[in-house]
C-alpha cells in the first residue's frame, strides 16, 4: 500500500483540518491545539487515544456542531470555515453513540430526515427510504413504521447509520457509533458497517476510545495523544508493526503480533499444498501418492475439486474395498480466502494434520496454511516494517525543525504534530 | 324546595351560566397557552430571563383574586374584559413552567442529531422540541384549566360571565333557604365544568402526542 492511498482511496484529499484550535468558553486550555490533518477520499480515518485528548472535539469540528476558535476545515476542495452550517451538514452524514433517533417519528420519517430538508419529493424520498432501509439490512415492510423505542439497540443504531447515510453525503462522521452495544451485536454491525462501506466508498471519520475497534475499522488511524498531538498517523498495519512513541506502543497494549493477524488475510499469503487425490481413484494410486510425499494423509477431493476426506495409509488397509469416500476422517478447518490469518491459526491449532485447508467461495480446493507460513507472516511484516521504519529516519533531516503549518499527511516522519 | 327539585328549575340557567362559564375560561386558556408557550420558548435557553419569567409569573399567582379583579376595573370596567385578563395572567405560570421544563428535558443526544443533519434551530424547534415537549406542555394547559374555572367564579364581582353568578347571589341571600341551594348548584357547575374539561384533556392529549413517545 502505498502511503497516499488507502484500500479504497482515490489518494484526494477529502477533508483537511489546517492548524485546527478549540477553546471551551470559561476553559484555560486548549481541548484541541493547532492540530491539522489530511484525510483521502474513500478511507475510513479512525481518531482514537485516551479521553480528553479531543478526539471528539475535533471530530465535532468538521461539521461545526463544535466551532472551531481558529483554524480552517477544507472539506473537497472548499474552504468551509465560514460556510452555512446547515447547508454545510446537510452534506456529511452524522452518527453519534446515543444515536439520537427521534423518539416521536416513525422509522421511515427519521430517516427521510435530510432528503425531506433538501426538500427531495415525496416519491424519491419514499423510495430512497427503502432502499437505505435495505441497504441496513431491515426489511422496509416491518420496520418502516415502527417507532424508534419498539427496536433493540442494535437495530437503532443501523437505522441510525441509515439516516446518516440519507442523501448520499461524501463524507460521514461517526462518534463512537457502536459503543453503547453488546460485543456481540458490536461485532456483526461493525461487520456489517465494513461490508456497506466497501459498496458506498465514503470518507468517514469515526471516533473511537478502543484500538481493537479502530484496528478493524480503520484504513488509518490517527492516535491522539492530548490536545496538541498526533502520536501517529498510518495505516493499522504501521502502527502495529512500527508504533512511533511509547505512547503509541503502550496505547496498543499487549498483543501486538496478534492483533497484526487480523489485518492480513488468508489471500495475501502464498498458500501451501498438499497431496491430493480425486475420489475415484485406486487405493493403489493413493499409496503411490502418500509413498512420495512426506505427510501422513492425502486429501480426497470429488469430482468438482471440493475436499471430501483426509485419507491416511492405515484408512486405506482398513477399507476393505470400500471407495475413498467412505473411509477416513471428514476434513475439519477450513477457511476461505477472505478468512483472515487469525482465523486460520485458530483452525489449525486444533487441526489434525495442523492445517487449515483453503477453499474458494464455490468451496474448490485452493491449498492449505500451516503454522510456519502464519509466522513466516508475520516475520516478513515485522521486517517490512522495519525497513519502512529505517527509510523514514534516513529521509529525515537530523535537525527536527518543527513541521511546518502544512496538514499532516500520513507519510512524514512521525510523531506529527501541530506545530 | 330540595336540591334537586331547585337544579330541575334552574336547569336553562345552569346550562346558560355553564356556557359562559366555559367560553371565559376557555378563551383566557387560549391567550395563557398563547403567551405561556411564547415565553416559554424565548427564554428556556437563558437561566436568566427564564428564572425572571418564571418568577413574575409566580408573583402574579399571589395576587388576591378579589384584589386583581377590583383593581381591573379602573383600566378595563366590568364584565367579560377584566375577567379574562386576570384568568389569563393566572393562568401563565404553569404553562411557562411546564414549557420550560418539557424542553428542557428533551435528550441533547437528539437535539445534537437533528442539528448534526442540518436542521437550523427554528426547524429543530418546531419538529423536534416542541413535538417532545408536548405532552409536558399540554399538561401544564391542563392545570391552569382546573384551577382558572375556580377563580372564574369569583369574576362574579366585576360581572363577569359563569357560575360565579350563583355563588354570589347565594352569598346575598345568606340565612334563607334558597342560599344554600345557590352556592350548591355554582359549585356543581364548576366541578362538572372541570370534569368535562379533563375529559377533553385527554382526549387532545391522546390525539396530538405521537404514538412513539407515548
Amino acid at each position: 500500500m502505498t502511503p497516499s492511498t488507502g484500500p479504497g482511496g482515490t489518494g484526494k484529499v477529502m477533508i483537511r483540518l489546517e492548524n485546527l484550535s478549540k477553546r471551551f468558553p470559561g476553559q484555560k486550555t486548549d481541548a484541541v491545539a493547532n492540530l491539522s490533518l489530511d484525510i483521502y477520499e474513500g478511507e475510513i480515518v479512525v481518531l482514537v487515544g485516551p479521553s480528553g485528548c479531543g478526539k471528539t472535539t475535533t471530530m465535532k469540528m468538521i461539521n461545526r456542531i463544535v466551532e472551531p476558535t481558529s483554524g480552517r476545515i477544507i472539506l473537497d476542495g472548499e474552504d468551509v470555515t465560514a460556510a452555512d452550517p446547515d447547508a454545510l451538514r446537510r452534506r456529511i452524514g452524522y452518527v453519534i453513540q446515543q444515536v439520537g433517533l427521534f423518539p416521536h417519528q416513525t422509522i421511515g420519517e427519521n430517516v427521510a430526515t435530510v432528503p425531506k430538508l433538501l426538500g427531495w419529493d415525496k416519491a424519491r424520498v419514499s423510495a430512497r427510504v427503502d432502499e437505505l432501509l435495505n441497504m441496513v439490512n431491515m426489511a422496509p415492510e416491518t420496520f418502516r413504521d415502527r417507532y424508534p423505542k419498539q427496536l433493540s439497540g442494535g437495530q437503532r443504531q443501523r437505522v441510525g447509520v441509515a439516516r446518516a447515510l440519507g442523501a448520499n453525503p461524501d463524507v460521514m462522521l461517526m462518534d463512537e457509533p457502536f459503543g453503547a452495544i453488546d460485543p456481540i451485536t458490536r461485532d456483526r454491525l461493525q461487520n456489517e458497517f465494513l461490508r456497506l462501506q466497501r459498496e458506498v466508498r465514503k470518507t468517514i471519520v469515526f471516533v473511537t476510545h478502543d484500538i481493537d475497534e479502530a484496528l478493524k475499522m480503520g484504513d488509518r488511524i490517527a492516535i491522539l495523544q492530548g490536545p496538541s498531538q498526533i502520536a501517529q498517523y498510518d495505516t493499522p498495519e504501521q502502527i502495529l508493526t512500527a508504533p512511533a512513541s511509547d505512547f503509541v506502543s503502550d496505547f496498543i497494549g499487549r498483543g501486538a503480533s496478534l492483533k497484526r493477524l487480523d489485518l492480513s488475510h488468508v489471500s495475501d499469503i502464498t498458500l501451501t499444498q498438499w497431496p491430493t487425490v480425486r475420489v475415484g481413484a485406486e487405493h493403489a494410486q493413493v499409496l503411490d501418492v502418500l509413498r512420495r510425499s512426506d505427510k501422513g494423509a492425502v486429501l480426497v477431493l470429488d469430482d468438482a475439486g471440493r475436499p471430501r476426506r483426509w485419507v491416511g495409509a492405515d484408512d486405506l488397509d482398513r477399507a476393505n474395498g470400500r471407495p475413498l469416500d467412505q473411509i477416513g476422517l471428514p476434513p475439519e478447518a477450513v477457511v476461505e480466502p477472505h478468512a483472515t490469518l487469525s482465523d486460520a491459526l485458530n483452525e489449525l491449532i486444533t487441526a489434525r494434520f495442523s492445517v487449515s485447508i483453503v477453499v474458494d467461495a464455490t468451496g474448490v480446493y485452493q491449498g492449505v496454511v500451516d503454522i510456519d507460513q502464519i509466522t513466516d507472516a508475520i516475520r516478513s511484516m515485522r521486517s517490512e516494517a522495519v525497513a519502512r521504519a529505517r527509510k523514514r529516519l534516513d529521509a529525515t533531516p537530523n535537525t527536527r525543525a518543527p513541521q511546518p503549518a502544512g496538514a499532516a499527511t500520513p507519510t512524514p516522519d512521525a510523531p506529527v504534530t501541530g506545530s | 324546595m330540595n336540591f334537586v327539585e331547585f337544579l330541575i328549575n334552574r336547569a336553562d340557567d345552569m346550562l346558560e351560566l355553564g356556557l359562559q362559564h366555559a367560553a371565559v375560561v376557555g378563551v383566557s386558556v387560549l391567550l395563557a397557552t398563547a403567551i405561556g408557550v411564547g415565553l416559554g420558548v424565548a427564554s428556556y435557553r437563558q437561566p436568566r430571563s427564564r428564572e425572571a419569567i418564571l418568577a413574575i409569573t409566580g408573583a402574579f399567582l399571589t395576587i388576591p383574586s378579589f384584589a386583581l379583579f377590583i383593581l381591573l376595573i379602573g383600566p378595563l370596567g366590568l364584565g367579560f374584559l377584566p375577567v379574562v385578563v386576570a384568568l389569563t395572567m393566572y393562568g401563565l405560570l404553569p404553562i411557562v413552567r411546564n414549557t420550560i421544563t418539557g424542553l428542557r428535558e428533551v435528550d441533547p443526544s437528539i437535539i445534537e442529531s437533528a442539528l448534526g443533519m442540518g436542521m437550523s434551530r427554528a426547524q429543530v424547534l418546531r419538529q423536534i422540541e416542541l413535538p417532545l415537549a408536548w405532552p409536558v406542555i399540554i399538561t401544564g394547559v391542563r392545570v391552569t384549566t382546573l384551577v382558572l374555572l375556580g377563580i372564574a367564579a369569583i369574576g362574579s364581582i366585576v360581572l363577569g360571565p359563569g357560575y360565579g353568578d350563583l355563588i354570589f347571589t347565594g352569598l346575598a341571600r345568606v340565612g334563607t333557604p334558597v342560599a344554600v341551594n345557590l352556592v350548591l348548584a355554582g359549585t356543581l357547575g364548576v366541578v362538572v365544568l372541570a370534569i368535562l374539561f379533563d375529559v377533553l384533556f385527554y382526549v387532545i392529549r391522546k390525539l396530538t402526542t405521537s404514538e412513539g413517545i407515548r
